[in-house]
């Protein structure tokens, strides 16, 4: 596991809980613009949001999750973390931000100073995933070791420009499982590789 | 649809037609500038073209502020009343806070599709509430789908000029349209009212294929499935 916490940034407050909140449009909207602001002061670049873009990623979000929600309600926990990865996928696809300049705070060894945009979107998705965790199943998250290792965003990077779906599988892995990396954005193939021997 | 024309509150004709005034002197200003081709003229001709239109300019602004304070004269604080953006109530009488919100709401809608200026008819939400409220509807889908359509149809949005469209032209209609009946539909506070119609119209642009193609006789149920589909993710 990583020493690293999740990083909150500063979601907005709402009044219903946070797996509602996060599928309408409008608090979706205004937690990312506040978390790309936070996340640009933290790493020392603006970020530029096309909020088209975001609005278009987050329609095909929620079709991807009314597709793939399971019925059987035992599933239920399992699904909260696939939908921040399928999250990350359509954020991945289609990046609605870019960094202004270089990230001038960030560490030069680190992801966030080779891709801000991709870590910031990253730490978008696992910040949303941790709060409503946190308040539905009161459980922390904790970060894989994989976090901190560049060689998996290098990989992020270069694998989401041809296919989305890794990102996916990207997620999955911050957040310590095994992806299916054959289809690693379908929530029913999900333990088919995990039962391989 | 029915011809039949139900009878109106007084204050909305008079309100219409003032709009309508209104519409015509600013939309007039613009063609004036935007047609006349006064860089492209050689002097003098050009310093006498200027200053002509610009007197022109100063006379529409002139009775586009007369013809705005005497709507805010004639009809009180309705003008103003109208820009707060309320759910309209599903009721019998419920036609002129409808189209009230409506009107307010279109207006509102419309720049965030790059529409520059249009021209809303408050009438056409009236009457197409009216003929919509005759019908019986299962649930608040239903009645927003068989509004659009006969929204659509009323003209409640015309003479619209568009700046930079974010969608296909023929799809701004409807798209608008669909937009302001699914921000009625979702549930937000007075406070979160200006954002969730911001959101609903930046649903209705990202789904704006699907609620183009929703027209026809099975126009009404695919707009309702939408509706159903999207009003608790605004």
């Amino acid at each position: 596991m990583s020493d690293r916490p999740v990083w909150r940034g500063d979601l907005p407050p709402t009044n219903e809980p946070l797996r509602l909140a996060v599928r309408r449009l409008r608090w979706f909207k205004q937690a990312f613009l506040r978390f790309a602001q936070a996340c640009g002061q933290e790493l020392g670049c603006d970020f530029a949001v096309d909020e088209g873009k975001l609005a278009d990623v987050f329609i095909r979000w929620i079709d991807a999750i009314e597709q793939q929600k399971p019925k059987d309600k035992a599933e239920r926990r399992a699904f909260f973390e696939f939908a921040a990865a399928l999250m990350l996928r359509e954020l991945t696809a289609d990046m609605p931000l870019k960094a202004q300049g270089p990230a001038t705070k960030a560490d030069h060894g680190s992801a966030a100073f080779f891709w801000p945009e991709g870590y910031c979107c990253t730490t978008f998705c696992l910040s949303v995933h941790a709060a409503a965790k946190e308040q539905e199943f009161h459980q922390a998250t904790e970060l894989d070791a994989a976090f901190d290792d560049l060689r998996h965003w290098w990989s992020l990077r270069e694998n989401a420009h041809q296919d989305a779906a890794f990102s996916a599988g990207f997620l999955q892995v911050l957040l310590g499982n095994k992806p299916n990396w054959a289809m690693p954005d379908v929530f029913v193939a999900r333990f088919k590789t995990e039962m391989e021997p | 649809m029915s011809s039949h024309s139900p009878i109106l509150p007084d204050p909305l004709p008079l309100r219409e037609a003032l709009r309508g005034l209104r519409h015509v002197l600013r939309r007039g200003g613009h063609s004036l500038t935007e047609t006349l081709p006064v860089e492209t003229l050689p002097e003098p001709a050009a310093k006498v073209a200027e200053k002509l239109l610009r007197e022109a300019e100063s006379l529409a602004r002139n009775i586009d502020t007369a013809a705005s304070s005497l709507a805010k004269f004639v009809l009180g604080d309705q003008v103003n009343d109208a820009m707060h953006l309320n759910i309209p109530a599903a009721a019998k009488d419920g036609a002129s806070p409808f189209a009230t919100s409506f009107y307010v709401a279109l207006q509102s809608a419309l720049p965030r599709l790059g529409v520059k200026d249009a021209f809303v008819s408050e009438i056409a939400a009236y009457e197409s509430y009216e003929q919509s409220m005759r019908l019986n509807h299962a649930d608040a889908a239903d009645l927003a789908a068989d509004l659009m359509m006969r929204l659509l149809e009323n003209r409640v949005l015309r003479d619209l000029r568009p700046a930079v469209l974010r969608i296909p032209a023929s799809a701004v209609e409807a798209v608008a349209v669909f937009a302001v009946l699914l921000w009625q539909q979702s549930n937000w506070s007075y406070s979160e009212s200006e954002e969730a119609l911001d959101a609903a119209t930046d649903i209705a642009i990202a789904i704006n294929a699907e609620v183009a193609q929703s027209q026809g006789d099975s126009g009404p149920a695919q707009l309702a499935a939408l509706f159903r589909k999207y009003a608790c993710h605004v």
